[in-house]
């Protein structure tokens, strides 16, 4: 899948969190820059991505993106090419 | 040593900084070895037996590291044993020094049992210290730490401007650079260093001290079944919140401008805390190395595991589609237990118990309104204008009563100060200033405020105190603000800074603002005084 993909499907498991319709993130988007994205969303927001693209990331994996860039380059790298659903 | 004394200031610092300039023009390792030497002499230096204490605990953790390291990927099961084995390890010291008395007496109180209470004396800076253990053995575990050296670890661990209450660091931060810092002096480095420590000195003795000697007296009555008036409770309470903040982020400063002295940048602990807007906000502002600790290594992987196993299950997980288990398995419980977990790191006592408590709860309520807001308020941006102003108060007001049970002897003594603020126990001010407020004397006679015969002077002296440190940390920019061009500490954006008329610059109006900030800091040392943080 290309960035691109993966960022569209991330921005819709975010926006569903955070009930704002209106996220699109980029791959130098950060924790910061989204508000009301804390801990919790952002736990959620981790599992909603494992489940959808059947990959599971490392706890210290987790704790340590930098940005939004690398959670889709580490899907990219663990992930088998699946079709999300729809 | 404190670093707010003159044995500290005029012994101690000359000659560690001296030491370690002069070797270091000569051989960097032996200014390394120099820091080292100097940090477990400062150490030693309240009960020697520290010293003892702590050395076998560091070469255990050192041993199990070279396990993790060398094993970490051929033996996942000797990997994983040394790992608990090391966290067990660390937990266990750290429970027989702090929490043993605590537990006995508590077994004494459910089974009115008649254990003797062991005495222990607590080694200094053990919670911070074994905090930081514990996130290396993980992090050498999970590869984040590819390499270390005993001599590095020594010094990752005693290095002494955060050794005794933090901020809590990361090895993976701090020893690249001690490896890319030079051991000359640095006159950039000295200026950055020592306006942190001199704004931190003076919020400590000035700010933190002086707001103290109003809190006390209240805090003792209220101990002592004296009950305080409103008054009195407010300015107790407004006053503990204020002293512990300048406290505890004047010792921040401090140790931040130590550790500059030897070009090393600390990670900031504090932005502004009580400008916080809710209370998830507030713990990203307060004692921020703490926040990073407790949701690296407590609530992410335990959260993590929750999220994971209801997905699994086909359970709904919290989003558009709440539902109260979701949020009590998901939310409630990881957040209230990693918050537990917080208050009992702060103190073995019920008080400390139940602060964290209260604030896992705060948090909870502020997740489960942040859900339910998405209902209630669909337009983000009206509903923020809108919400901030009542945030703030509300998170005020929510910190200020969590901080009765941090400062209060009992869980009594917390409840008698909280009557006390809500008017449980009446309202009386002194007469020497009731009655000289004109028309308002009546006023305030007519809503229920008593005279009484207390000091007036020491009535006004106090609120004028709390205004002036309120104003501060409400209105002004922070030290990391100030400072903000010259990376005063890991995580401070550049341009976050203040208004530029406020912005530290080494100009001669700098110079003379912190001689006179430093002079009036120094001159004001004359009592001991130790920093709140440095009895966990």
């Amino acid at each position: 899948m290309t960035e691109q993909d993966i960022l569209a499907v991330l921005s819709r498991i975010l926006g569903e969190l955070l009930g704002d319709d209106a996220i699109a993130l980029a791959m130098t988007t950060t924790r910061e820059d989204v508000p009301g994205w804390d801990s919790f969303a952002y736990i959620n927001f981790i599992v909603g991505a494992e489940t959808e693209f059947g990959v599971k990331f490392k706890v210290a994996e987790v704790e340590s993106f930098p940005d939004v860039g690398a959670i889709v380059r580490a899907i990219q790298a663990k992930g088998p090419p699946l079709h999300p659903a729809p | 040593m404190l670093f707010n004394s003159y044995a500290f200031i005029f012994g101690f610092l000359p000659v560690a900084l001296a030491g370690f300039y002069g070797l270091g023009r000569v051989r960097r390792a032996w200014a390394i070895l120099w820091l080292i030497a100097v940090s477990i002499g400062f150490y030693a230096w309240w009960r020697p037996l520290n010293v003892l204490l702590i050395a076998p605990s560091i070469l255990i953790n050192y041993a199990l590291a070279r396990v993790l390291q060398r094993y970490g990927d051929s033996r996942p099961g000797l990997s994983r044993a040394a790992l608990l084995g090391g966290i067990g390890f660390n937990v266990v010291f750290l429970g027989y020094f702090k929490y043993l008395t605590f537990l006995e007496s508590t077994v004494n109180d459910v089974f009115s049992a008649h254990l003797v209470l062991t005495h222990v004396i607590l080694p200094l800076g053990i919670s911070f210290i074994t905090f930081q253990k514990i996130a290396f053995l993980i992090d050498v575990q999970a590869g984040r730490i590819k390499e270390f050296t005993l001599r590095d670890y020594v010094l990752f661990v005693l290095f002494f401007p955060q050794l005794v209450a933090g901020p809590i660091v990361h090895y993976r931060e701090m020893m690249p650079q001690f490896h890319a810092a030079s051991t000359r002096f640095d006159a950039g480095d000295a200026a950055v260093g020592i306006s942190l420590f001199s704004f931190g000195l003076f919020k400590k003795v000035v700010f933190a001290d002086t707001i103290a000697l109003y809190v006390t007296p209240v805090y003792a009555a209220a101990a002592s079944g004296r009950p305080p008036g409103l008054f009195d409770a407010w300015l107790a309470a407004l006053g503990f919140t204020l002293q512990v903040y300048f406290d505890f982020s004047g010792y921040t400063d401090m140790a931040l401008g130590l550790a500059r002295f030897f070009g090393v940048r600390l990670p900031m602990n504090f932005n502004s805390p009580l400008k916080a807007r809710n209370i998830i906000d507030f713990w990203l502002r307060w004692h921020i190395t703490l926040t990073r600790f407790l949701t690296a290594y407590i609530y992410n992987p335990l959260s993590l595991a929750l999220t994971r196993r209801r997905v699994a299950r086909g359970r709904p997980v919290l989003g558009r589609q709440a539902s109260l288990s979701a949020f009590l398995t998901l939310l409630l419980f990881p957040t209230v237990l990693t918050m537990f977990i917080s208050g009992l790191w702060h103190g073995a006592g019920y008080t400390f118990i139940l602060w964290g408590l209260l604030h896992g709860v705060y948090l909870s309520v502020n997740h489960a309104w942040r859900l339910a807001r998405q209902h209630l308020f669909p337009q983000l941006n009206a509903y923020a204008r809108a919400a901030r102003p009542l945030g703030w108060a509300l998170t005020f007001v929510a910190v200020v009563v969590s901080m009765a049970l941090f400062r209060a002897p009992s869980v009594a003594a917390a409840v008698t100060l909280w009557r006390g603020m809500a008017g449980g126990f009446g309202a009386d001010m002194p007469n020497a200033v009731l009655l000289h407020l004109g028309g308002l004397t009546a006023w305030l006679r007519a809503a229920g405020i008593a005279g009484s015969l207390t000091s007036g002077s020491a009535f006004v002296h106090g609120w004028l105190w709390i205004a002036a440190a309120l104003g501060l940390a409400l209105l002004a920019p922070n030290t990391l603000e100030i400072l903000a061009p010259y990376a005063p500490a890991l995580g401070v954006k550049p341009r976050a800074g203040a208004a530029p008329w406020l912005s530290w610059r080494p100009s001669a109006g700098w110079a003379v603002a912190l001689a006179l900030v430093s002079a009036v800091g120094i001159l004001s040392l004359g009592q001991l005084s130790t920093f709140i943080y440095w009895q966990f």
